[in-house]
Parts: structure tokens; C-alpha cells; sequence
């Protein structure tokens, strides 16, 4: 993942180019150059249409779907995509639940025209980040069948209550799918019910993908390399704008405290999320644990829903934490770089001497720090906090008070 | 430039503009197109173009806009309208519209006409239809409104109307401009839209092919005449003499007949022999069906030949005078004639008499030409040496012959085509001189087409389809392993062209043998386009749903078939293109060969030259079928050695050329996918139409400015 990460490969990883020609991409076709401002232009813009006062489904209802057919064992991404695909989705499992903890996931895998639930809606990530290692073991074979696996999610996302955003998310790894019917019926049934699909292709557009993601209002993406995989992936961490048609309701929540019985001996219990499991690993007994206000149930991580009485146990963090999407750090202002050149040398944030590839640097428009691309990015998209002005003593103050009341 | 990037509009815009303002100069615009889906594309532009009239000035320009079909596309006749075939669409609408007909039904009301042409024949002549665009299928319904057949409507209204849209063959093929693009004025603009075969049209529509089926039919039909001919003596004598006295008055006075009688054509007469009057020898009917039998006797032996003959038409002439006795005069007029004892013997289905039609048209056709044609008996297929089939061929050599009345009659004629190259090659061809002649490229905001030739397999075996080597099985597999190899990693549709059917079905036969053909359907499924056009039209529905629901489809079709035609592979129908050879035309054939001699004697092109010309005008036509608009995105990979060639490479159009860099060239099957690969995930990015803007779509502002109008000036190559 590390690896990934720094989007650096070793030389014989890297696919079939001819590096004398990429020399003259630049002075004229600007092929690779072009594509790149393209996508640049597109994270911005996605950036841009997020503001503050939308409306979103918190309370999301996510079904993973992968792709685990013969072509998920291609090696364009390394070492393979489908464990690429897993890296990669330990660490959105995790991310996810930590930026939305009041919602749930479930994951379905599709092969040899077939889908199979491996991971029922739930909202421990563990629980699926174990599903989806356990992917390793598989073997990829068959073609995969886009009908079935979004039958089989739609069944389980029809029993939800109207308030909560039903979502798939599919990873496609092949251009083909073989289904039993009429694919066009499933994708208006789906439309109907409200749910947004949305695809990441690993290879390339495919129709059916497209029109699915179109007629549900979700996103179609292709990834690029393994880190445009990982953004494409991680966008689908922000809440996406309810849909008009989902109702408002009150939702009751539990805030259990952690408790532990001090002073006497503290009478040792199992934990409800490992009372049925086998592998003896979480199965302890211990003292300590939240206590469900309402049945005193007791478990031993938030957030989960009560397996007594159904009632959702969250924290207040959790809460806090979803809270930052509604109202997110406002767009930076964008700035030619060539006009700035002489009064400003560094990223205020990262410190980074500004270079010749910097085209444009932003400026946040509350305290006037200018900042990098890669920073920009970061604020927005994970810290959701300037730095600029939470340093700054005036700006915090008024940037939290700023914040308080709702706006 | 591909189709879908506003060719047609920007012409129809061009125009319209000048008619409004120069009312007097140009009067009427022609735009001829070559199928029917695509003459009515050309029509909802217009609509569109008359809309945005409408917008900005507030009302629409006052002009009839309309289109001409045939029969069969254009009938609302409850029974005529079902049947399929168009011959048969015709000789029913004759027998139900024909003026004796219509009299006999005055008398005797158990004979059936058609209500619909009654309809426009009492009031619709005096009516002028409401400025506007008419569609077929407005046209239709304006005919079910007031009861009027849209045909003789559309037929009739072409005369005054501003804009025509019509098949090219409407004014190419001189047995049909003859009765319907006779009277259109002088001051008219004509445009031919996908003219790159143009000169295979021209060729085609003064070209007769004769063979012993033919001949049978027509000595029936020439029985039969002779039966009728024999009736009507005893019965009416006094027609026969009429129609005599017709005849020696002079042709003209015959064609006046009503405009439905005039279903028999009329090949390009000069007009002094339309003046002339009949020969004595072929006057009455008796003497002119024994001519007729003469002459189909002479045909008849002139087929019992063991060996090829090649002769002219001068030679033919003088071994007609010296067999039969028939000399060259009442040859050229024996079309003419036929069609005047038909009208005579009020022989309602002309249908059947279509052979001997042709008979006389290949009688006056070789009396009128002396030049450009040659006439070829072969007596059996090259195929099948061992069947003997005798065919005589009398064949157009040189194209300008039958576009020659075009150029003279029109003001302007302008000729365009998304893959008309080499350019200079046109002006050759069809003889004429142009005003001006320049090739456009496109402008992209991305590079959405990805030309490739690849010419080596993995094994690094040249691939190619030369004939050598076609049925070599390192390159047959190498194409299979190419084709697999696409096949996994381009989505939802390929399109596969081979250069012949026989090629098609050996290299698909060979791949059955090394499992190709089972690794391609793990991927997706496969369809082939057969001879037959019902079983291709049923293959290619199957493969686009196959595309529209994510299946994922191969389809392998041939160049030069139906297919590489009409068909538009848009978007997710076509990603990915490919090309198995270069589609020469069967270079042994006799009318090829006498074509290329004539070219070679007459306009100075080399062989070769018309050859390659030819081939790789079909390549282009075949790839650019993958892209159809500035969105779409494809790729066209030539598989074959010799694309790479500069000869081969310099005669693609432009905008594929433009694409086609040095590093595309001579890639192996391996390179091409790993290039293709990463294009393909680089044009599956979100692309918006922000992007396009002052790259490939300017708003007003961009077009004004200075810096754009220079770099329109630079692009727009010039050459007079």
C-alpha cells in the first residue's frame, strides 16, 4: 500500500513505452499532458460543486460489488487487480466507516455468472475488511454477471426505510456480462427504487456500465493507474447528495459511554459482536464495554447497531465527524502561477518550493495563505481545516465561531 | 472529416444563406446523398437549420424543403405499400396509375386504381405545398391527410421546389434523371454528400450485364408481344395505326404521353435523335418485334462461346450488320420504340418485361457510344471454370460519361465526402476541371481516433493479405491472435473487415481448426456477415444488442459489403475497428483490367496508381465507420504490411493521416494492445463540452477573434 501510495513502481512493473518517443509528447499532440490536465481539471471541479448547505444521505447503504472474474487476475495493475483491488479497499472499508460511522456496507462478488454475498449489511468495517481479505484465497475465473449481482444487492436494499441513501458501488474489472435477462429491465427497476449505482472500470468504458451509472445519478469512472484507481475509489467516501425523493425522519441513536466497573471485581462478559463468533480471537470475556441505553446490551466497539433492539449506538466523535460534510472548508481560490512568481516562493502548508510544472497555486480566501495543488487537495478532501487560518489566532476564532451555529 | 462533424449542415447553412440573399442567381439547391437513412439525416438538419432561421429572425425562410424516394419508400396504398420489393412496388403502382388504366376504369368500375393518385390528380396539381421541410415521413402523412399520393406530390413538386433532397442515382442514372430530374432549371447548386464511390455509380448506371436468364426471359416476353400484337390487330387495328402515324411524326410528339407512362426509360440521347423520326425498318409493330427477335437470336449465339472475347463496341456494330442484317440507327432507337408499343398494347405490368427492357437498353447504349465502353462475353465464372455461365458484359469504362449532363446543366456542382482522397484523383476520374478543391482536418480536443498499422505478429511474422501469403497459416493465426487479443481488451463492439468473402470464410474456416474462434467467444460474442442480406441484417440486430447490454460483440463483415457501406458503428457499436488486408479489387478481372487500360490511355493514370487509389478509399471508408462525431472515440488498426508503405499511407484522408504518426506505424500485435490499452482508459475520462471550447467548438466571440480567423486560414488548405 505504501508503495502505491508514493505512485512509484519498479522499472520492469511498468507497461510496455517506448521512452525515446515520450520526449516529444510535449511539443506538439500534448497527448499525455492533455489527459492529465483533464482529470486535474475534473478533481477540482468535483472539488467546486461541493459546498456547504446540501442536503446528503449520512445515513448511507453502501453494496460493494467486485468483480472477481478471469480478468481480475490481469497483471496491469500490480501485482494483480484483484489485489490491487483488495489493498486498496482494506483502506476504503476503514476510511469509509471513519467518515460516515452511521452507515453501513455489504459486499457482493460476482464470477462464473454468478454473485455471491460474502459480507451482509453491516456496519463493522472489520467484518468486511476480513471478507474481503479473505478475496486473496479465491481464484478469479468466469465472466462475472452485472444482472445478478445487482439483483441480489437490490433485494437486500428494497427492505431499507425510505431516509436512507441506498448506493452500489461496482468494481468492474471486465468489459463483459453475461446475463440471464433483459439487463435494461434491472437498471430501470433500480432507477425506480432509488438506488445510484455507481462504476469503477479497470479497463475501459463499457455501455452498459455508463447508461447504468447515467439513469441512477451515479458516477462512471476509469481509472488510469493504480493512484487514479485510489482516487476514483475514495470519492466515493464523501456522502453523495440525497436524492430529492428520500424523506427526512428522525432517527433514534444511542450514545452509550464506555464502562468500566471499577473499585470491586469487575464481572467478566462477552461483548454481543463476538458472542456468536468462532474463532475464539475476539471471543474473550473482559469488563469493560458500551452499554446500549436501552437493553444494556454490551459491545465492545462503536458504532454498531444494537443486535437486541435494533437501535443504532454511536458516538458523539462519530457524529462530529459526519457533521464536517455539511459544512466542508470553502473552495480555494485559484491563481496563475506566472503572476505570482515574485511574491510568493513556498506552500504555506507543506512547504514546497513552488517549480516551473506549478501552473496555478490556490489561496484560501479567509486568511490569504497560498497553497499547492497536493495541499489543496488534502484540506479539502481529509483534513477540513485550513491550516492558514487555524494557525492564525483571529481567523480560528472566527472560523469557529463561524461554524457553530448552524449555518 | 468523418461524418458527425457537421459537413452536411455547414453546407446546407452555406447555401440557404446565399439563396435568401442572391434569390435570383441560385434558385434551388440539389443535395444528393446515397441511402436513404442518410438522405434523411440531411433532412433533419435542414429542420434543424430552418428552426434556428425561425429563432432568429423571427419566421422561417419561405422555402419548400422536400425529399424524393422511391415507390416503395413512398406509398400509402394499404396493399401496394406491403409488398417488399421495390420492382414489385413499381409495376403495381403502375398498373393501378397508368393513364389507359384510369380511362378503362371510367367504364368499367371493377378495374382498380389508386384512390391516393386520384386524390392528387384532381386537386393537387393546382396546390402549392406550404413552405416548409418535408420528411418521408411527412410527406406520408400530408398524403393520408388530404388523400393525395405522396410519390406523384414529391414527384410533381420538385419542379418548383427550393430544396431537393434526393438519391444520387436520381440524377446520375440516366434512365431515371431522364423522367425526374429533366426539368430542374440551370441556376441550381447541386451537391453529391458521400461521393467517394461516385464514380462506381456513374460506371454502374451505364453498364449492362447479359446472361442466358435473360436472354430466355426475354424471348418469352418477346412471344408474348408478339401474341398481343396479333390481338390487337384483329381487335383495334386502328391503335396500331395511330401510333404509326405517332412515329412518323417524330419521337417528341410520343413523349408527351402523361408523366406515369413514362415508367420506360430513356438512356442519354442526344437530342437530334429524340427529333429524328423512327426508322422505317422498326415502325409498324410487326417489324419490330421481329427486329427485337433478330437481335436476341444474335445476342443468343454471341453467348455459345468456349473462350473470352473482348471486343468494341464499333466491331460489335459491324458483326450485328453483317450476321443479322440490323444496322446501327434503328438500334438507338429501339428503346424508345419499345417503350412506345408498350404504352400502344396497354401492357399494365412492366415488371415482367424488365429483361427485354434491358435488351434494348444495351441496343441503344451500344449504337450511341462508340468511346469508353467495351463489351466482354465470357463464358463461364472465374470461379467455377468448369460451369458454364456465359455473361455478356457491356461496360462503362469511363465515369464522366454519365456525369458529363450534370456538369454542363448545373451553375454549381460541388462533391464531398468524408473520405474522398487522394483529392486530385477525382477531377481525373470524372473529367472536369475544379474551381476549387481542399481538404479539411479536424480539430480535436483529444485525440479520439487512434490509428495503428500493425504489420507483425507476435512471432514477428509480417502479416498481410497479399496473395502470396493470404493462405499462410503463421499469418492466418497472427490475424486470429490480433483479433483475440482486441477483443479482450476493447469494450463492447469490434468490427472486423476482410478484403473478400472467400477470404473471410477460409480464414474463419482455419480459425475454427486453431480454437480462435472459442478463445474470441469467452470474450464476446460473433457475428459474420454473409452474402445474403436478410441473414446479415439479422446478424448485425443481434450484434448491437449484444452491444447495448454489455455482452460485448465481434462483427466480421467484408469491405466493399453492405455493411462498410451503410452502416454506422457510433460510439459503443464500434470501438475498435480493424482492417485484415488492403481491399484491392479482384485485380483479374476483364472489366477491371479494360477500365484500367482506358484510364491508363485516356487520363494518364497509371495501374497502380487507380489500384491503390481504390483500395484505400475502401480501407478509409471501412474505419471511419467507427467514428461518427467529435465525442465518439475509436481505434482503426490496418493489419497489414504494406498500409505502412508511403504510397498506401499518403492516399488515407487526411484526418486519419494527421493521426497516424510515425510511431503508430509498424507496431507488432503486442505493442498495439499495450497502446491501445492505455488510450482506451484515457478516453474513457469524463469529457465535457467546457473541454471542446476554444479548441474544437468556438463560441461567437472565439470565432471573431483575429488570432482564430488566421488559424482558419492556415487550416483550410488551399490548392487550385
Amino acid at each position: 500500500m505504501a508503495e502505491e501510495e508514493e505512485g512509484k513502481e519498479y522499472r520492469w512493473e511498468t507497461g510496455y513505452e517506448k521512452t525515446w518517443e515520450a520526449i516529444q509528447e510535449d511539443d506538439e499532440g500534448l497527448l499525455e499532458g492533455s489527459v492529465a490536465e483533464i482529470i486535474q481539471r475534473a478533481k477540482r471541479k468535483r472539488q467546486a460543486e461541493r459546498h456547504g448547505n446540501t442536503r446528503l444521505g449520512m445515513m448511507r447503504h453502501l453494496f460493494l460489488v467486485i468483480d472477481n472474474s478471469d480478468c481480475m487476475s490481469n497483471q496491469d495493475l500490480k501485482p494483480t487487480r484483484q489485489l490491487c483491488t483488495i489493498k486498496l479497499l482494506e483502506g476504503f472499508i476503514d476510511e469509509f466507516f471513519d467518515q460516515n460511522p452511521i452507515s453501513q456496507m455489504g459486499i457482493i462478488i460476482t464470477k462464473s455468472k454468478r454473485a455471491e454475498k460474502i459480507s451482509e449489511l453491516a456496519g463493522n468495517p472489520r467484518k468486511h475488511i476480513k471478507a474481503v481479505q479473505q478475496l486473496t484465497q479465491v481464484a478469479c475465473s468466469g465472466e462475472p454477471s452485472l444482472q445478478n449481482a445487482l439483483e441480489l444487492a437490490l433485494r437486500s436494499l428494497r427492505m431499507l426505510p425510505s431516509h436512507a441513501s441506498r448506493e452500489i458501488l461496482i468494481l468492474m474489472g471486465s468489459l463483459t456480462t453475461c446475463d440471464p435477462g433483459d439487463i435494461s429491465v434491472t437498471v430501470q427497476n433500480l432507477k425506480a427504487q432509488g438506488v445510484r449505482c455507481s462504476v469503477i472500470a479497470l479497463a475501459a468504458e463499457v455501455h452498459i456500465c455508463h447508461k447504468l451509472c447515467r439513469e441512477t445519478g451515479g458516477l462512471f469512472g476509469v481509472i488510469l493507474d493504480d493512484c487514479h484507481f485510489r482516487d476514483q475509489l475514495f470519492q466515493h467516501i464523501d456522502p453523495p447528495p440525497a436524492a430529492t425523493f428520500l424523506d427526512s425522519s428522525l432517527i433514534k441513536m444511542g450514545f452509550p459511554h464506555h464502562l468500566m466497573q471499577e473499585g470491586k471485581e469487575a464481572s467478566l462478559t462477552m461483548c454481543m459482536c463476538h458472542v456468536d463468533s468462532t474463532d475464539g480471537e475476539g471471543g474473550r470475556l473482559n469488563s469493560g464495554g458500551y452499554f446500549c441505553p436501552q437493553c444494556c446490551s454490551k459491545y465492545c466497539e462503536l458504532p454498531v447497531e444494537c443486535k437486541a433492539c435494533g437501535l443504532t449506538l454511536v458516538s458523539a466523535p462519530h457524529l462530529a465527524r459526519s457533521y464536517h460534510h455539511l459544512f466542508p472548508v470553502d473552495n480555494f481560490k485559484e491563481l496563475e502561477f506566472r503572476d505570482m512568481q515574485d511574491k510568493i516562493e513556498l506552500c504555506f502548508a507543506c512547504q514546497k518550493r513552488f517549480g516551473e510544472h506549478d501552473k496555478h497555486v490556490y489561496e484560501c480566501g479567509t486568511c490569504s495563505r497560498i497553497f499547492c495543488l497536493e495541499c489543496d487537495m488534502f484540506i479539502h478532501d481529509l483534513l477540513h481545516t485550513c491550516p492558514g487560518c487555524a494557525t492564525n489566532h483571529s481567523t480560528s476564532q472566527s472560523m469557529s465561531n463561524d461554524s457553530v451555529p448552524p449555518r | 472529416m468523418p461524418s458527425g462533424t457537421g459537413k452536411t449542415v455547414s453546407l446546407l447553412s452555406l447555401i440557404v444563406a446565399y439563396m435568401i440573399a442572391n434569390p435570383l442567381s441560385v434558385t434551388k439547391l440539389i443535395y444528393c446523398s446515397r441511402t436513404v437513412p442518410e438522405i434523411e439525416k440531411v433532412l433533419e438538419e435542414l429542420k434543424k437549420l430552418m428552426t434556428y432561421y425561425e429563432k432568429e429572425r423571427g419566421q422561417a425562410p419561405k422555402m419548400v424543403g422536400l425529399v424524393l424516394s422511391s415507390r416503395k419508400n413512398m406509398c400509402i396504398h394499404p396493399q401496394v405499400s406491403k409488398e417488399r420489393d421495390g420492382k414489385i412496388v413499381d409495376g403495381r403502382c403502375h398498373s393501378l396509375t397508368a393513364s389507359y388504366v384510369r380511362e378503362r376504369h371510367n367504364y368499367d368500375d371493377s378495374i382498380p386504381i389508386c384512390s391516393f393518385y386520384e386524390g392528387f390528380d384532381i386537386e393537387g396539381r393546382e396546390v402549392q405545398l406550404e413552405p416548409g421541410v418535408y420528411s418521408l415521413d411527412d410527406l406520408k402523412e400530408y398524403g393520408q391527410e388530404r388523400n393525395w399520393c405522396p410519390y406523384f406530390l414529391a414527384r410533381y413538386t420538385i419542379l418548383h421546389a427550393n430544396i431537393v433532397v434526393y438519391s444520387y442515382h436520381y440524377l446520375l442514372d440516366p434512365k431515371i434523371a431522364d423522367v425526374v430530374s429533366k426539368e430542374l432549371s440551370r441556376s441550381s447548386v447541386v451537391v453529391f454528400d458521400e461521393a467517394h464511390n461516385i464514380d462506381n455509380v456513374c460506371i454502374d448506371s451505364m453498364s449492362v450485364k447479359i446472361n442466358r436468364r435473360i436472354i430466355d426471359r426475354s424471348t418469352a416476353n418477346i412471344q408474348l408481344l408478339e401474341q398481343t400484337v396479333n390481338e390487337m390487330k384483329e381487335d383495334d387495328a386502328k391503335k396500331l395505326k395511330e401510333e404509326y402515324q405517332r412515329l412518323v411524326e417524330g419521337l417528341r410528339d410520343a413523349s408527351v404521353a402523361r408523366e406515369t407512362d413514362v415508367v420506360l426509360s430513356n438512356p442519354v440521347l442526344p437530342d437530334e435523335v429524340l427529333k429524328e423520326a423512327v426508322p422505317g425498318s422498326i415502325r409498324t409493330a410487326e417489324h419490330f418485334v421481329g427486329f427485337l427477335k433478330r437481335f436476341v437470336e444474335y445476342l443468343k449465339t454471341r453467348l455459345r462461346v468456349q473462350h473470352v472475347v473482348l471486343e468494341s463496341p464499333a466491331s460489335f456494330l459491324k458483326d450485328v450488320y453483317q450476321k443479322v442484317c440490323i444496322e446501327r440507327k434503328p438500334l438507338r432507337f429501339c428503346h424508345e420504340r419499345l417503350a412506345s408499343l408498350l404504352r400502344t398494347l396497354e401492357i399494365a405490368d412492366l415488371t415482367d418485361f424488365s429483361p427485354l427492357i434491358l435488351i434494348t437498353h444495351l441496343a441503344t447504349l451500344v449504337s450511341t457510344y462508340t468511346k469508353g465502353f467495351t463489351i466482354i462475353v465470357e463464358p463461364f465464372d472465374d470461379k467455377t471454370p468448369t460451369v458454364s455461365n456465359p455473361i455478356l458484359h457491356f461496360s462503362c469504362l469511363d465515369s464522366s460519361i454519365a456525369i458529363k449532363p450534370v456538369f454542363d446543366r448545373f451553375q454549381t456542382v460541388v462533391i464531398t465526402s468524408g473520405t474522398l482522397s487522394p483529392l486530385d484523383m477525382y477531377p481525373k476520374i470524372l473529367d472536369f476541371h475544379p474551381v476549387i478543391m481542399s481538404s479539411f482536418t479536424m480539430t480535436l480536443a483529444r485525440p479520439c481516433l487512434l490509428p495503428m498499422i500493425v504489420s507483425k505478429g507476435n512471432d514477428q511474422v509480417a502479416i498481410s493479405s497479399r496473395f502470396e501469403t493470404r493462405e499462410d497459416v503463421a499469418v492466418v493465426r497472427n490475424y486470429g491472435q490480433l483479433l483475440v487479443e482486441i477483443a479482450t481488451i476493447v469494450p463492447d463492439g469490434v468490427v472486423c473487415f476482410f478484403t473478400s468473402y472467400l477470404y473471410l470464410e477460409s480464414v474463419v474456416a482455419s480459425w475454427y481448426d486453431q480454437g480462435v474462434v472459442d478463445s474470441l467467444q469467452r470474450n464476446k460474442l460473433l457475428f459474420i456477415e454473409t452474402q445474403d442480406a436478410a441473414e446479415t441484417s439479422l446478424a448485425l440486430l443481434n450484434y448491437i444488442r449484444a452491444c447495448e447490454s454489455g455482452r460485448g460483440a465481434v462483427l466480421l463483415s467484408v469491405a466493399r459489403g453492405k455493411v462498410s457501406e451503410g452502416v454506422d458503428f457510433d460510439h459503443h457499436l464500434g470501438r475498435a475497428v480493424l482492417m485484415f488486408g488492403i481491399p484491392y479489387v479482384y485485380t483479374q478481372s476483364r472489366i477491371l483490367r479494360a477500365r484500367l487500360e482506358y484510364l491508363r490511355d485516356q487520363f494518364q493514370i497509371r495501374e497502380n496508381d487507380f489500384l491503390t487509389f481504390d483500395a484505400m478509399r475502401h480501407a478509409a471508408q471501412c474505419v471511419g465507420r467507427a467514428i461518427r462525431g467529435k465525442t465518439d472515440y475509436g481505434i482503426m488498426i490496418f493489419a497489414d504490411k504494406r498500409f505502412s508503405r508511403a504510397d498506401k499511407r499518403n492516399k488515407l484522408p487526411k484526418w486519419i493521416q494527421e493521426h497516424l504518426k510515425d510511431s503508430l506505424c509498424n507496431l507488432s500485435t503486442e505493442e498495439a494492445v499495450q497502446i491501445s490499452k492505455r488510450w482506451l482508459r484515457q478516453m474513457a475520462q469524463p469529457f465535457s463540452r467546457e473541454d471542446q471550447l476554444g479548441v474544437s467548438l468556438l463560441t461567437l466571440e472565439q470565432l471573431h477573434s483575429e488570432e482564430m480567423q488566421r488559424k482558419q486560414q492556415n487550416t483550410a488548405d488551399q490548392k487550385l
